[in-house]
């Protein structure tokens, strides 16, 4: 019971497609299932225009049955079939609606027309019985010959290089409903490119195709044209033999009565094939059928299966996985980039503070030149007010500057340090600022008055009087010896002249004192100054530093917390995302091994022929 | 016609105004050089047609002679360009060769070019020189095998409209792809507003219907049938049916051809029928009268098996000589006609086919390689189209003849003559005799003006025939034009 083998193959075959939800699939095997089981020989005839399809037939089976002619005469496909009594009727389907596919083409909703046997010519031409606007429609001819009361079933297409346009006319003409292709191709010249595509495409869906070689009766060279189109089907790997007919002379042999002349045209090679298919369709042709209908089954379920393991593949650059890399490699920069941040806020600010002493050191500096080339010759005991309100005065702009100036500095070192993050994109600049106190110069020690000995004039007549009385006595005492008394007018004189220089030299050692000192008080002022503003900016400059440390510390651990948590997202995700994708492709091997049973099963049924390379994907 | 400005004249100014719109592409420069200098060769004729469509066979049916194909470059993409010269020789261009010169070995009916030692491939050009009549005012061409490649470009068909002017379209049967592959054609501005440099031949007829006798007639029905889709129609000005093998066999046949006929055609027709019935037949059978295989299987290669049925018949029913025997088999064959309309639909127009050659050209390079300006020598080719009254002249010369317009016989024959059917000049367009005043040419054609104006505005005629009619009026007023700037 090999046709059981065959039949519960192709029943597993079903299964297999409702099984990975392919109804079209399951569709079409199926309807295969329903023709193979049919005991009749449906023998489909394509090919160019012009290359004698219809008198092929008319030749088979020695009757005119289809219109031959020079122009197009094949419009709609022809069913040439056996009738007890001649007949021929068109055959219109509806207009194919949707949700309805092909295969359900039963004879139950379609209309027939039966045309008069001599108008069926126009029928075969589309000019007679077919309804504008209908379904796809055929033409149906039956004829009381053996030949076809064997079950041989003829069916003549319109001529057509295209493999596309076969189909287009409707199921009649499909292929996938044949049993064995015949494609018709003349001896004038060698299989075209066309046909050769064509044929390339047939073999790889049909089992059981054959090319016919019309019209030897024309060219001498036949025999070179069949075998130079042997070899071509040979090059382009496709298994289907020649047969050489010439439909003319079949005729003719009929016409007379000629045995010999029959066997010249070459059409009993081809009856015999065509016999020996029908003969074996319940099983040498059923089984090729099935082994075909399993490989592009195979295939067709095989590609999609394929396709998402080298998606698959694919993905893991793609993936979860590499999401995983991107965050392990996102948590390494941040904590490169936090050691950054930190040294350069080190740096910057300890290039800030030494810059910025230096600066009011300069500043002060420059203060104290001034004062000192202004008591060089100044009293300080005339314009001491004025000369303190310009002290104090510069003295608070020498620190505003320098505290404007270090505002910047702070400012330029935060933006540096927030230059490290500029990855991370945003604003990440602190809120901070450092305003100049407004009470700065209330803030500053007051410049108390130098303690400055006055040349009162009591002093002055003190002094006056000791410097007289040397002068008085030294020249008194010389002119006692000219006789002239102690006291006179010379010596007196003389006395109060020395009396006013010691005044004068007095005087002026108590100014170089009193600037000294007032030089030595201001210095000590400049100082104190100095140093109460050097604190306020150390302490300032590490609020800010403790500020901008603060904040950035703040900030890293926010973007290390976001970027932990991704990474612990994707890392999680990779591990499931492998989990599935394992189990994914375990179940597809396991589909696609179970794919391959099916299909050696299939080709067993071929009688051990050897599978064409299993699952690997077809050129 | 054109008013003002000649179309060759126009297109001439065209050329040089690109060339200086390019004057520093050294590339672009030779190209337009090229061109300028093709407006002064021979028409070229290209034969194109699918593979085993019968090109070298009516090549060499229309020279008369065999010298196409050339050996062994079947397949290639090699074209044959078939040019007339003082003594036999070939030379060869290749892409990466210099020209090289060819062998060639003369036989009793053409030659053959040795084609030893080179690849395929590797020849771009061979240049044939052949002292005929034919040659003196066409070079043909022959093709590789069109056909559309995976890009759905036809490569073959591209070449063939940059290097000829007009297209010999072989077709066995005028199948879809056919169509396709001279719809190509139909992509630049002037391939569509001037299809008038294809003519479509239906080859190898003798085959049609099996090699029935009547087969030749059932072509010429194909072809009126044919030409009347108004796709076909669109596409080419004429389908002419032609079997280049009869054709060839009629232009070449021998006196010893002949006699075999002739004994052939003396074993009674009962007798000899059935060795006729296939050509196996015919070269191994037993023929009634002793002939050498070799001169058996010589006859079949040179006529065809219907070649060999319709020479006997002919011999039998009445051509009892080889001259008489040739002319009926030339006749038959179609080439006549397709020679005539060659004639009339190709090399009459020989200015408006180059000039448009010399358009496309243009057209193409401004497209290919646009320049500042470009767009404006663009607007310039689309002037010349739209005022070049020569194209629809052409097209309906052509209808004119097939009569497809309904004009009656008399009135097709008057605007075949207006349009220039008769010859181009003043005088044949207007039928007067050679010497006739510029005052009676003026009365006839203004005449012939106001006729054909009321002809054109007739509400009772169909629509074909207005429009015909407008292009008779206006063939009409350009020459009342010519003649008026004559006068001046």
């Amino acid at each position: 019971m090999i046709a059981a083998i065959w039949l519960d193959v192709l029943d597993e075959i079903a299964r297999t497609c409702s099984a990975h939800g392919r109804g079209d699939l399951l569709q079409t095997v199926r309807q295969k299932r329903v023709q193979l089981l049919d005991p009749r020989l449906r023998v489909l005839i394509i090919g160019e225009s012009h290359q004698g399809k219809s008198q092929l037939i008319n030749a088979i089976i020695n009757a005119p049955a289809c219109p031959v002619g020079d122009g197009r005469t094949t419009v709609l496909p022809t069913v040439v079939q056996h009738a007890e009594v001649p007949s021929a009727a068109v055959v219109q389907a509806p207009l194919a609606t949707p949700g309805r596919s092909a295969g359900g083409a039963v004879p139950v909703t379609t209309e027939r027309i039966p045309v008069p046997l001599d108008k069926a010519a126009a029928g075969v031409a589309g000019t007679l019985g077919r309804r504008a606007g209908g379904g796809p429609a055929h033409v149906e001819i039956g004829l009381p010959r053996a030949l076809l009361g064997t079950g041989l079933v003829l069916v003549d297409t319109p001529g057509t290089d295209e493999v596309a346009a076969l189909g287009a006319a409707g199921p009649t003409a499909a292929p996938a409903w044949a049993d064995t292709v015949l494609l018709v191709s003349d001896s004038t010249r060698e299989l075209s490119a066309g046909e050769l595509t064509m044929l390339l495409h047939l073999a790889r869906s049909h089992p059981n195709v054959v090319v016919v070689q019309t019209k030897t009766d024309l060219v001498p060279d036949w025999r070179a044209v069949a075998e130079r189109n042997r070899q071509h089907l040979a090059d382009a790997g496709v298994p289907a033999p020649v047969i050489p007919v010439s439909a003319v002379l079949r005729l003719r042999a009929a016409v007379v009565d000629d045995r010999e002349l029959n066997a010249e045209s070459g059409f009993p090679v081809l009856i015999a094939r065509l016999q020996r298919d029908l003969a074996g369709k319940s099983d040498r042709l059923a089984r090729t059928a099935v082994g075909v209908v399993a490989r592009t089954v195979v295939e067709q379920l095989a590609a999609p299966l394929r396709a998402e393991l080298a998606s698959q593949e694919a993905e893991e650059q793609s993936g979860p996985i590499s999401r995983l890399h991107a965050a392990q490699r996102e948590v390494d920069e941040l904590r490169r980039c936090s050691m950054r941040w930190q040294n350069t806020l080190a740096d910057e600010m300890a290039d800030l503070l030494s810059d910025i002493e230096y600066d009011l050191r300069d500043r002060t500096r420059q203060v104290l030149r001034q004062v000192e080339e202004a008591f060089d010759e100044a009293d300080p005991l005339v314009g001491w007010d004025a000369f303190q309100e310009w002290l104090e005065r510069s003295l608070v702009e020498a620190a505003e500057a320098n505290h404007e100036w270090l505002v910047q500095r702070c400012d330029w070192a935060a933006r540096r340090v927030a230059d490290t993050f500029a990855r991370y994109g945003g604003d990440v600049l602190p809120p901070w600022s450092l305003a100049t106190p407004p009470d700065l110069a209330d803030r500053l020690p007051e410049i108390e008055r130098p303690q400055i000995d006055r040349f009162t004039p009591s002093q002055k007549l003190i002094t006056g009087m000791r410097g007289s009385y040397g002068g008085l006595l030294m020249v008194g005492l010389a002119t006692t010896l000219a006789g002239m008394p102690m006291i006179n007018p010379l010596s007196i004189g003389v006395g109060a002249l020395f009396g006013g220089k010691s005044i004068h030299d007095e005087s002026r050692q108590l100014l170089r004192r009193r600037q000294a000192t007032v030089k030595t008080a201001i210095q000590r002022h400049v100082d104190d100054f100095f140093v109460r503003v050097t604190k306020e900016r150390r302490d300032g400059a590490r609020q800010v530093q403790r500020m901008l440390r603060d904040h950035f510390s703040a900030l890293t651990e926010e973007l290390q917390e976001a970027i932990i948590r991704s990474f612990r997202s994707a890392k999680q995700a990779a591990d499931t995302d492998a989990a599935a994708r394992d189990q994914r492709q375990r179940e597809i091997r396991l589909k696609m091994t179970r794919l391959a049973t099916l299909f050696e099963q299939a080709q067993q049924l071929t009688g051990g022929r050897p599978a064409p390379a299993s699952l690997g994907p077809r050129a | 016609m054109t008013v003002g400005l000649r179309l060759d004249e126009a297109v001439w100014g065209l050329l040089n105004q690109a060339l200086q719109l390019y004057g520093d592409d050294r590339r672009a420069v030779d190209h337009l050089r090229h061109q300028l200098a093709r407006l002064e060769e021979p028409l070229r004729i290209a034969v194109v047609g699918p593979w085993r469509s019968g090109k070298s066979t009516l090549l060499n049916a229309i020279m008369g002679e065999e010298v196409a194909p050339v050996d062994g470059v079947d397949g290639s993409t090699v074209f044959t360009w078939y040019e007339d010269g003082p003594q036999p020789s070939a030379t060869a261009y290749s892409t990466s060769h210099p020209p090289q010169e060819l062998a060639i070995a003369k036989s009793a009916t053409g030659m053959r070019v040795d084609l030893v030692g080179w690849r395929a491939g590797e020849l771009r050009d061979i240049v044939v020189q052949w002292p005929t009549r034919t040659l003196r005012q066409v070079t043909l061409i022959d093709t590789p095998a069109t056909g559309l490649d995976e890009q759905g470009r036809a490569p073959v068909m591209e070449r063939v409209l940059r290097d000829a002017d007009a297209v010999l379209y072989l077709t066995r049967d005028g199948r879809e792809s056919d169509l396709r592959a001279l719809e190509t054609s139909r992509e630049s501005a002037v391939g569509q507003a001037a299809a008038v440099n294809v003519v479509m031949v239906l080859s190898r007829v003798d085959e049609t219907g099996g090699g029935r006798i009547d087969g030749l007639l059932t072509a010429r029905q194909l072809a009126r049938r044919q030409q009347r889709d108004p796709r076909v129609n669109a596409l080419c000005v004429q389908v002419v049916p032609c079997s280049g093998l009869l054709g060839l066999a009629g232009r070449i046949l021998s006196e010893s051809d002949y006699a075999v006929l002739a004994g052939l055609a003396r074993v009674a027709r009962p007798e000899l029928d059935p060795h006729l019935l296939s050509a196996d037949r015919f070269v191994r059978g037993e023929l009634p009268i002793r002939l050498d295989p070799g001169v058996r299987a010589a006859l079949l290669d040179r006529l065809g098996l219907f070649g060999l049925r319709l020479a006997t018949t002919l011999v039998r029913t009445g051509c009892d000589s080889r001259a008489k025997l040739s002319a009926e088999l030339i006749r038959r064959s179609g080439l006549t006609e397709l020679r005539e309309s060659m004639a009339r639909s190709l090399i009459d127009r020989r200015d408006t086919l180059k000039a448009r050659s010399a358009l496309a050209a243009v057209e193409a390079l401004l497209r290919a390689e646009p320049v500042r300006g470009a767009d404006e020598l663009l607007g310039r080719v689309e002037q010349i189209l739209a005022g070049a009254h020569e194209f629809r002249e052409l097209r309906l010369l052509a209808t004119l003849r097939t009569n497809r317009l309904g004009f009656d016989t008399e009135l097709a024959a008057e605007a075949q003559r207006l349009v220039g059917g008769d010859g181009v000049g003043l005088a044949a367009r207007l039928g007067v005799e050679h010497d006739a005043t510029v005052q009676r040419l003026w009365e006839v054609a203004a005449e012939a003006q106001w006729r054909w104006r009321k002809r054109a505005e007739d509400p009772l005629l169909r629509l074909g025939q207005r429009r015909g009619a407008q292009v008779v009026v206006r063939s009409c007023e350009g020459m009342i034009a010519e003649l008026a700037e004559g006068g001046r």
